[in-house]
């Protein structure tokens, strides 16, 4: 996406996995996404500069260049390295000595400097992660000096929120809206645009490709390159690396499902609805064919304490938390 | 949409007014200052005015509606629709969050605790679901986990109950040697973790040992139990443990006491798929997961803090744990054991469970209106019951 011009709000989706952010061309929305990582090579002068000859994101440091964004995944696969990424468990991760210079590269490349008059920019930030509330301020805190350093305006907004504010129009933004990305799976409960209950869980598609790079003896990044290749539900598989993200993923899947049963079972305020809500899914991690149905059979056999209506995918689950972040910056104009 | 709650004056107009709004951001934005000025409805309204004369208008049912919609208003007041990027998260983090988490609620994270199962097992090495691994070349026998007894946290020296699993985990520095963890020292730090080892499997000291790469060694089988933590106290939801080798498991960090903050990021990512896996096998919950220093007692001078391995510095968040430095020690509340200078120096900032077992201790004998001091004697009288009996069990069954 070129860099934002004035007067339009921006919606930027940060995830552990994936930043996207979103803008309103006339009645369409319009995408980018940049992958959140990193891969450092050794420095040269000429690798410098065919870098920049070609135009890929890099950052000299000391005796290295750093590649960054979607570029890092090519040459990580070359140079058989494990990529790197300035967050973990969807915030900021403060054992990578690079993860602030970073993001801060990396958003730049993707919304650039925002010279004009203030805009509003909206971005999405995790649900109270699981005991670790504060690098949650940490990380909500420093996303947002680093936009206003951009010359942006900006606001957060919990990403499972998003969601419904991305899919759940026809409701009035009433229903379940779950985010489900790389470190984490973001839920939110919204009736008529009020999030009522939110909630993270720290399982979700980084878990799938380290665990089965523990078992496997595979590089996680390449676990994740299968993962989301070839990976797909009710279909038999022969080889190992396969069988294993099956299983995997299928422990993911309980795991969250187990989790809205227990939070919505141990909420005690929640409101009654008197007509079933649906639930919409989002996120890479929901990519593979089957996905739906497998998670949709797995909450059926939960004794779930809501009706739901409907469980379906989001209509671009890559884009949806952005378009939601969008939506709500627009409509704060 | 229409919810019993009644967030709204009146959601079903507001529905239906949205309907007609075909724009999503529009939509949104009318919505949302639905939210903001709730105060369209009529009997809302009506009901707000102070006015008598109106007020003998509204039949009563709707006056009960009319106040009810009020509470909720009210309750709704800030709306989740400021202005402020930190407002708005923190708003809506805070409004319905299942309250799992927070250090301040340390007894209620069970629910986030993986599965975790084995995956293979080789001659010397057990691999888990959440990528654990443990090394079990060196892992020996001890005396057979005894059943051991729970007390109830006021009354008789006598159990209330006995177990025979794992309820807790106490988490230990090695207090060896150490090498300074540098490429360089590789020679020193492999034999330094080695040598430790072997000390502790010779004295049966824990039943896990994590190295400073990480690594996972099973010393002592999880069926016997280790000579891990003494005289020790602590009270979960069950109940009081007194003397934790039977009921607890030790899992020791390479280490020392004075130099926590040297333990390696491996080892701390170690030490929370071990726990991940131990609760996971025993359901044992967070509260339980504490360190030597929370729970070592010395019954000679009744002080607490006889051992102060992490008495400070323990990453509790790092292991996927509450931070239960923040619980009450009921060696002081329940057994009248007292701090001294030494574990206020060990502790350091984390005196929150000090003042909190105080504060509580404090506020029992009021309850009981009895004197202070007379009423830490009362406690003390129990604790030395019990652990007269303890012994008395312990050597009879040695």
């Amino acid at each position: 996406m070129s860099k934002n011009s004035a007067g339009q709000a921006l919606g930027l989706d940060v995830g552990t996995s994936r930043i996207v952010v979103a803008q309103r061309g006339g009645d369409d929305f319009q995408f980018e996404s940049q992958l959140n990582a990193f891969v450092s090579i050794p420095h040269s002068k000429i690798t410098q500069a065919v870098l920049e000859r070609e135009g890929i994101p890099h950052t000299p440091v000391a005796g290295e260049i750093i590649v960054h964004g979607n570029e890092s995944e090519k040459f990580a696969g070359i140079l058989n390295a494990e990529i790197r990424r300035p967050m973990s468990r969807g915030v900021l991760d403060a054992t990578e000595p690079e993860s602030l210079r970073m993001i801060r590269e990396i958003l730049t490349s993707m919304v650039g400097a925002n010279n004009k008059e203030r805009q509003k920019l909206c971005f999405t930030v995790p649900a109270a992660p699981l005991g670790a509330e504060g690098s949650l301020t940490y990380h909500e805190a420093t996303l947002r000096q680093i936009l206003t350093e951009l010359g942006f305006q900006p606001t957060s907004i919990n990403e499972g929120l998003a969601v419904v504010y991305a899919e759940l129009e026809s409701s009035n933004y009433t229903g379940i809206g779950i985010s489900l990305g790389g470190g984490l799976c973001n839920v939110c409960l919204a009736y008529l645009s009020v999030p009522v209950l939110s909630f993270s869980v720290p399982k979700a598609g980084d878990f799938i490709d380290a665990s089965s790079a523990s078992v496997t003896g595979e590089r996680a990044n390449r676990i994740r390159l299968t993962k989301e290749d070839s990976f797909h539900f009710n279909g038999f598989f022969a080889d190992k690396v396969h069988q294993v993200i099956g299983v995997y993923y299928d422990d993911m899947i309980r795991s969250l499902v187990s989790a809205l049963k227990d939070a919505f079972s141990r909420t005690k305020d929640l409101p009654k609805f008197t007509r079933p809500v649906p639930m919409v899914l989002s996120g890479g991690t929901t990519m593979p064919p089957g996905f739906r149905d497998r998670f949709e059979k797995l909450l059926w056999e939960q004794d779930f304490p809501v009706t739901v209506s409907e469980i379906r995918l989001a209509q671009n689950p890559l884009h949806a938390t952005a378009k939601g972040a969008l939506v709500y910056a627009l409509s704060d104009l | 949409m229409r919810a019993q709650t009644g967030s709204f004056g009146d959601p079903g107009k507001i529905e239906q007014r949205a309907d007609r709004i075909s724009d999503p951001v529009e939509r949104l934005r009318f919505l949302r200052s639905q939210v903001q000025k709730p105060a369209e409805p009529p009997v809302a309204v009506v009901t707000l005015r102070p006015a008598a004369r109106a007020h003998r208008r509204i039949p009563r049912g709707v006056r009960q509606i009319a106040w009810l919609a009020l509470v909720v208003v009210i309750a709704l007041a800030p709306g989740p629709n400021p202005k402020g990027a930190a407002e708005t998260s923190a708003r809506e983090r805070g409004l319905l969050v299942p309250r799992a988490e927070t250090p301040e609620s340390p007894g209620s994270v069970e629910w986030v605790v993986p599965r975790v199962w084995r995956v293979d097992r080789s001659e010397n090495t057990e691999v888990y679901s959440n990528g654990l691994r443990v090394d079990t070349s060196f892992v020996v026998s001890n005396r057979p986990r005894a059943e051991y007894p729970v007390y109830a946290l006021v009354g008789a020296s006598t159990p209330a109950k006995t177990g025979t699993t794992p309820v807790g985990i106490v988490y230990h520095t090695t207090e060896s040697h150490m090498a300074p963890f540098e490429e360089g020292e590789n020679r020193h730090l492999r034999q330094f973790g080695r040598n430790v080892l072997e000390v502790i499997r010779q004295g049966r000291s824990y039943h896990y040992v994590i190295d400073r790469f990480g690594r996972v060694f099973s010393v002592v089988n999880e069926s016997d139990a280790a000579n891990h933590a003494g005289a020790s106290v602590w009270a979960g939801a069950e109940g009081i443990y007194v003397n934790l080798n039977d009921s607890f498991i030790g899992v020791a960090f390479e280490g020392t006491t004075d130099a926590t903050d040297e333990v390696t990021p491996a080892q701390i990512l170690a030490a929370k798929v071990l726990t991940e896996m131990l609760r996971s096998r025993y359901g044992i919950p967070a509260e339980n997961c504490v360190t030597h220093a929370q729970v070592s007692v010395n019954p000679l001078n009744m002080r607490v803090g006889n051992h102060t391995d992490w008495a400070r510095n323990f990453p509790f968040g790092a292991v996927g744990l509450p931070n239960n430095y923040a619980i009450p020690l009921a060696s002081i509340y329940a057994f009248g054991f007292e701090y001294d200078e030494v574990y206020l120096r060990a502790v350091g900032d984390n005196v929150k469970g000090l003042i909190l077992s105080q504060k509580q201790l404090e506020r029992q004998a009021a309850a009981e209106h009895t004197p202070y001091l007379q009423y830490r004697s009362m406690l003390r009288h129990r604790y030395k019951d019990i652990a007269a009996a303890l012994k008395e069990q312990s050597e009879g069954g040695s």
